[in-house]
């Protein structure tokens, strides 16, 4: 085989384009980069898969995005910025065989990089998490986001060959990020779930329910569609030059299409993102909907106790001892009274909200409630221990134990809608807090000033009818409960009545 | 008739450069540079900002709300460093003795119209964390370019201003209380002032003393 022939492969041409890519001179940055910012940001959230994969498109994809992006375009811009179009048009290739092997030079390295850091990210989850496996859509979404902006990028470098067309391309793309989060956490819209930004998801996303591919689907066909129109107008553009060569005749039609098919493709996406609907996990797009990923997914809970039963999903097993020593000593403070529950059992947090995403816009979780025969206190992991707990890397013990404490008791001694909003009557708190004392838990004052309290006793008067009600004998509290209890719930005592 | 009496002689320069040999070369140290391209890409970078702010792109408040303004001072930033691309490369060092003084100018006055610039775009559009955080953000990312540019080359100036956008949005959000994050500090933490300037500072003088790389940038 001569020396001309082997030139003539597009292998050859893309191995050599590979090996002089100046990505890899830029990949010890990017690899800090992603240490910092999305390892360090997936540690600190609780080893569930669907929401340690959540930074592949949150945090990783920015990172990529960016130097994906200004790469591309200095890759894209070579020819331009050293003058040497002309020169090169007396080679064998026609000028796209030569622009799409530097493109897919550039993305190799990019795509292999984030790849690379998905499997870090996947090998560190996968020894911390004790249910589940690793979701492939979050990925297939950030590797086509990472194509589709090498492509803008490249486009943009081979159009407008200067020294200012990275950096300002990279900075666009990133702005764009940014719009889209932006859209995505403040709008309502269902528009906003195009961009692949978006909140962290709620702590057990994926546990009860599948989350739906329907929205990763509709972004990968409309940033696929971005992509295909970049390269369309790519080539487009090359057939209008010189060093088109013969290719120019059959290439223009080629990437005319190609630019109908990603504009179709990107529209297609963006009408039906339109159509999405809240579903039971997440967004349902009714054209790409499978109802039958609708069903709860079958699990055995892990639990733990005798007297006072806690059931956790097996994802977080982990917590189970911690949440039944947290549980047990108030438990037994009102073991035996009219409402009090046997068990504690972990529930889906976005059940009755419709769905994450507007769980997390309007706060609306469904609430922690004592309901069933026997009473069963059924709990999730956003509302009760939310924002005190390791299940998002804090690290207070005692106050996350206090959390769920008192989210137990606020929901044996108030109504649902009083204890979901920690809105509980002045009475209630002062028991809540007893209660909590008698159990040698810190006592907690309210956790916000409700419409109720605001106009009520002050926290000092709380705390002083809680201490009173403490010091009474464990027997003297379960008698008092035991009467007025009925009362309580309803918030016709007040603290004067209080023991 | 000889071949000497037959030459017309040579014609007279323009006044005007005999005049001002000086402006001369410094513009024409100024377009090698793309300084003009460079200041219409930092007024791009002003109006992106000022659209941000007027359409609301940005968070209103918290640390969310710094988020875009950062990415486009790292894009002033980096504007500012890749003109420190020479195209002459190294002829250009043995041509004379103002080479680092326009070099220093062109950086510093460059610093100074993003800095302008930037703040003029964002008058009575409300920014967020207030335009010192804006000039002392531009004024430390120029810094890293500028040092980037020394080992990079100018053209590629821009990976590590971008690099360290990227990482201040990371220290940004976690509230990082290192002065080297200066990004995430507040408009008048004195330590961030000196880190930004420092920077600043060391990426002026090695860049006046030494210039950016000519060769890395130029070869891949």
């Amino acid at each position: 085989m001569t020396a001309v022939a082997l030139a003539r492969r597009p292998a050859r041409v893309l191995r050599l384009e590979i090996k002089h890519s100046p990505v890899p001179w830029v990949l010890p940055l990017i690899a800090a980069l992603f240490f910092f910012n999305t390892y360090r940001t997936a540690a600190g959230f609780p080893a569930i898969w669907t929401v340690r994969a959540s930074v592949i498109t949150d945090h990783m994809l920015f990172d990529f995005g960016a130097f994906a992006c200004g790469l591309s375009a200095w890759a894209g811009s070579r020819e331009g910025r050293r003058k040497t179009t002309d020169l090169v048009a007396t080679t064998a290739r026609p000028a796209w065989t030569r622009q799409a092997a530097v493109l897919a030079g550039t993305m190799f390295w990019l795509v292999l990089a984030f790849l690379a850091g998905v499997a870090v990210l996947y090998v560190q989850t996968a020894r911390q998490a004790t249910w589940g496996g690793p979701p492939l859509w979050p990925v297939a979404v950030g590797v086509v986001g990472v194509v589709t902006v090498c492509a803008i990028g490249f486009t943009c470098g081979a159009l407008f060959p200067g020294r200012f067309t990275a950096p300002l391309a990279a900075i666009a793309v990133l702005v764009l990020n940014m719009v889209g989060l932006r859209a995505a956490l403040g709008s309502s819209s269902p528009y906003a779930l195009l961009s692949p930004a978006t909140s962290v998801p709620p702590v057990d996303a994926g546990l009860f329910y599948r989350v739906p591919p329907d929205v990763a689907i509709a972004q990968v066909m409309f940033m696929g569609g971005i992509t295909v129109t970049a390269v369309g107008v790519l080539a487009l553009a090359l057939t209008f030059r010189r060093s088109a060569g013969g290719s120019g005749r059959w290439l223009r039609p080629v990437a005319a299409a190609l630019v109908a098919a990603g504009v179709a493709a990107s529209a297609t996406a963006f009408g039906l993102t339109g159509t999405a609907k809240q579903g039971v996990a997440g967004w349902d797009i009714p054209a790409l909907h499978d109802a039958a990923s609708d069903q709860p997914i079958a699990y055995a809970p892990d639990c733990a106790g005798t007297s006072f039963q806690v059931c956790l999903h097996p994802a977080f097993g982990s917590y189970l001892s911690d949440m039944a020593v947290a549980l047990d000593p108030v438990a037994a403070e009102i073991a035996g009274l009219p409402g009090a529950p046997v068990r504690a059992e972990e529930v889906a947090s976005a059940l009755r909200a419709g769905g994450f995403r507007e769980a997390l816009r309007t706060g609306g979780f469904q609430e922690s409630v004592i309901t069933g025969t026997p009473p069963v206190f059924e709990f999730n992991g956003e509302l009760v221990g939310n924002f005190l707990g390791p299940f998002w890397g804090i690290m207070d013990p005692a106050g996350w134990r206090a959390g769920f404490q008192q989210g137990l008791l606020e929901a044996f001694v108030a109504r649902p809608s009083q204890a979901a909003l920690g809105n509980i009557a002045p009475a209630q708190q002062a028991v809540v807090t007893a209660l909590m004392s008698a159990a040698s838990s810190q006592p907690q004052l309210p956790r916000q000033d409700g419409p109720g309290t605001q106009a009520g006793p002050s926290r000092p008067q709380i705390a002083a009818a809680a201490q009173r009600f403490a010091a009474l004998s464990p027997a003297a509290r379960h008698a008092w409960l035991a009467a007025h209890l009925p009362a309580l719930r309803a918030g016709h005592i007040t603290l004067a009545q209080l023991p | 008739m000889t071949a000497a009496v037959g030459e017309r002689p040579p014609a007279p320069a323009p006044p005007a450069w005999r005049v001002r040999p000086g402006a001369r070369l410094i513009w024409l140290h100024l377009r090698s540079r793309r300084v003009p391209a460079a200041v219409v890409a930092l007024a791009v970078c002003g109006g992106v900002l000022r659209a941000a702010l007027t359409w609301h792109w940005t968070f209103s408040s918290g640390p969310y709300a710094q988020l875009i303004p950062l990415i486009i001072e790292a894009g002033a930033a980096a504007a500012v460093a890749v003109t420190s691309h020479s195209p002459v490369g190294e002829p250009e060092r043995a041509t004379g003795r103002w080479l680092p003084y326009l070099r220093f100018g062109t950086a510093l006055a460059l610093t100074g119209v993003a800095i302008g610039l930037l703040q003029l775009a964002v008058t009575g559009a409300g920014l967020n964390a207030g335009i010192l955080v804006l000039a002392r953000n531009v004024i430390g990312m120029t810094g890293i370019g500028l040092l980037t540019s020394l080992v990079t080359g100018g053209l590629l100036a821009w990976t590590l201003p971008l690099g360290y956008m990227a990482f201040a949005q990371y220290a940004l959000l976690e509230a990082w209380r290192s002065p080297w994050t200066w990004p995430a500090r507040p408009p008048a933490d004195r330590g961030a002032w000196i880190c930004a300037s420092v920077v600043l500072a060391a990426g002026l003088t090695a860049y006046t003393l030494r210039g950016a790389r000519d060769r890395l940038a130029d070869n891949t």
